[in-house]
């Protein structure tokens, strides 16, 4: 007999899991899919038109912007989709995401900043549009039409936002979306500026500038923090119409908030004393708004692992998943880990027969959560998932390195802890680095 | 706005009518149709709420910019920014400033974008006569791509006297304005491009900044 355990019932509402019945094929028949499809290839032939002007004056410059921040995009794209390992979204959707905040977010911003801007400046004054016009227009503005790209992700595929997980993931490629676009177009901005031709000098100095000053603390956060209400309102539906609705507020609340603090004048020129003051004001500013999005990220992240891992949990089949393989399954660096510690003991294919039983518990307790019934109702997708992870064990069982776990050994402090340090040492050095260059003293 | 976002994901609440809840004794089938045709309303509905902001923020606020008249009392506050080398100018009314660059006290330059039109105001050392002062920038333009000046230049004048030359050139789906100025031991280059309706809404309020372009001392 199996029983649920205690953190299962905990964990209950945390994901909706998608039924099996959903198909992507039948978005086919909804009404958003075809206003997403007309819109977009709207927004596309505008974005186009927007870039060819550039290009036929400045085309070695565009073309390099375009390449240095889409290459800048590849490190921000993994990580956001390798965030949802248990339960991973499709990429198609990823890229639906992603699209919309490149192509449609950017281009209908650009009229709505610009009358905001001119409202501001005309009904209050224009020293004050100046001062405030970017922290008040752009988070209004662009976190409203950032917003709706999620929601046109919800009309088109409901049934694939089950977690503040899933919220923050499409939000956060939103966010990146416009993030690159709208740094393609400062850069272009810059070399006009510049008034110097077509060098790509001001889309290097803009790449410092935007990609590392500015790049960790931009709309991919901002989105995500939005992404994460949305998905709260969508996902809880064990709380009261007005709670949900509350943390609904809250999480686009918080995402205006965040863009507004980093968009205000307030600190724009740092605490003094040259670069060193800039750099503590840049992460004044910056920070905490990191750690509010890390946080939460971890929290809706353990959440939904929890919930999956519970599921096989219940099974009780060593076969299936050990003690100690749920909760390597639980952590990212310890999953890390436990491909390491399997090459350590069995070589490169100890290394992907831990993968492999990896991908197939992960894709066994997705499909357990899909079918009320779990393997007592002979359901042939999850006899066949089971069978994918019997076959993975046999593989690890032949290399001499039975369970997946994490290695015994492993430091105390978690690599991925010493990985952050590092990272933001080395952060801390590219942005004192761009100061410098950029003379800001 | 808000509202306009807030009504989109009302859509999404996925909430039971209340008449489906009564609707125990229709024939299944039957429930699963209309259960369907009412998540195909509603979908509808959320389409049509997120165009709707979206026309809103595309059309809807130009639109409202447009109406609103620009007062005197707005554009007389606006403050004066110095570009570089003691030359300054009082920025178009809602222009934002997009770029400022400087890589000395003598020489820089200001993006300004007025809806979708760029004005760009660089300054750098400079010797020569207005003549020379004009063709420098005048081939800088040309040496661009698709660029064609296309007409004679006209003399022209700032507020506090600085004296220039004005023309107007053409580049594919664009057009444009130039003025180069001459201040003591510096030259101001001024160009606007954009479309032609974008430079038809913009042109009356780069005049009117153009002409408050001075060097040194105290200007109003």
């Amino acid at each position: 007999m199996t029983t649920a355990a205690p953190s299962a019932r905990r964990w209950r509402f945390s994901v909706t899991p998608t039924p099996r019945w959903s198909r992507a094929l039948k978005s086919l028949q909804l009404p958003a899919f075809w206003v997403l499809a007309v819109v977009m290839t709207i927004c596309a032939m505008r974005l186009f038109d927007l870039l060819s002007s550039p290009f036929a004056r400045f085309p070695t410059a565009t073309m390099t912007a375009i390449i240095l921040f889409a290459l800048y995009a590849v490190p921000f794209w993994l990580f956001i989709s390798s965030m949802d390992f248990l339960e991973r979204e499709p990429p198609l959707l990823l890229a639906t995401a992603f699209a919309w905040g490149a192509l449609v977010a950017t281009t209908t911003a650009m009229p709505g900043n610009r009358a905001l801007l001119g409202l501001l400046a005309k009904l209050i004054s224009p020293d004050f549009a100046f001062a405030w016009g970017a922290a008040i227009v752009s988070p209004v503005i662009e976190e409203l039409l950032k917003a709706l790209g999620l929601v046109m992700i919800v009309l088109i595929a409901r049934k694939q936002i089950n977690s503040v997980l899933d919220g923050m993931v499409y939000g956060a490629l939103i966010g990146l979306g416009f993030q690159v676009i709208e740094n393609v177009f400062y850069s272009i901005n810059a070399v006009e500026a510049a008034n110097a031709g077509d060098q790509v000098g001001p889309v290097v100095a803009t790449f410092f500038l935007r990609g590392f000053l500015a790049g960790l603390w931009s709309h991919t956060l901002f989105s995500a923090m939005a992404g994460a209400g949305i998905a709260w309102f969508l996902v809880r539906t064990d709380k009261s119409l007005i709670v949900r609705w509350l943390g609904l507020l809250t999480g686009l609340f918080l995402a205006w908030g965040i863009h507004f603090i980093w968009n205000s004048p307030i600190l724009m020129d740092g605490m003094g004393s040259g670069g060193a003051g800039l750099l503590l004001g840049l992460l004044l500013k910056g920070l905490p708004a990191l750690i509010l999005v890390m946080g939460l990220l971890w929290v809706a992240r353990h959440r939904e692992a929890s919930y999956y891992i519970d599921e096989l949990r219940r099974l009780q089949d060593p076969m299936v998943a050990t003690a100690r393989e749920l909760d390597t399954l639980e952590h990212g660096h310890l999953r890390a880990d436990a491909r390491k510690y399997g090459r350590d003991r069995a070589g490169k294919a100890g290394k992907k027969a831990v993968r492999a039983m990896q991908m197939a518990q992960a894709h066994l307790a997705v499909e357990l959560s899909r079918s009320p019934d779990g393997l007592a109702g002979n359901d042939p997708v999850l006899i066949y998932s089971r069978d994918q992870v019997l076959a993975a064990r046999e593989k690890l069982i032949q290399l001499g390195h039975p369970e997946a776990i994490a290695s015994p050994m492993r430091p105390a402090v978690p690599r991925v802890v010493v990985l952050g340090i590092v990272a933001v040492l080395l952060l801390c050095a590219l942005i004192w680095l761009a100061i410098q260059s950029m003379n800001a003293a | 706005m808000l509202f306009v976002l807030l009504a989109s994901v009302n859509h999404l609440a996925g909430h039971q009518l209340i008449l489906f809840r009564r609707a125990g004794d229709l024939d299944p089938a039957n429930v699963r149709f209309m259960v369907a045709a009412n998540r195909w309303w509603r979908n509808l509905g959320g389409s049509a709420s997120v165009l709707g902001a979206l026309l809103i923020v595309v059309f809807g606020l130009p639109a409202l910019d447009r109406a609103v008249p620009v007062s005197k009392q707005a554009a007389a506050s606006a403050t004066r920014h110095e570009i570089a080398g003691g030359v300054s100018l009082i920025p178009p009314v809602g222009a934002l400033i997009s770029k400022r660059t400087r890589s000395d006290a003598e020489e820089g330059t200001a993006l300004f974008l007025i809806g979708p039109a760029r004005y760009v105001v660089a300054v750098s050392r400079f010797e020569g006569d207005l003549p020379a002062a004009s063709t420098r920038l005048r081939d800088k333009i040309q040496n661009m791509r698709g660029y064609q000046v296309t007409a004679g230049e006209t003399p022209v004048m700032t507020a506090s006297g600085l004296s220039g030359r004005a023309g107007t050139f053409t580049a594919p789906g664009r057009v444009g304005r130039y003025a180069a100025y001459l201040a003591p031991g510096h030259l101001i280059e001024v160009t606007v491009t954009g479309s032609e309706s974008d430079l038809r809404m913009a042109l009356e309020r780069v005049d009117e900044s153009m002409a408050t372009i001075a060097y040194g001392g105290e200007q109003k």
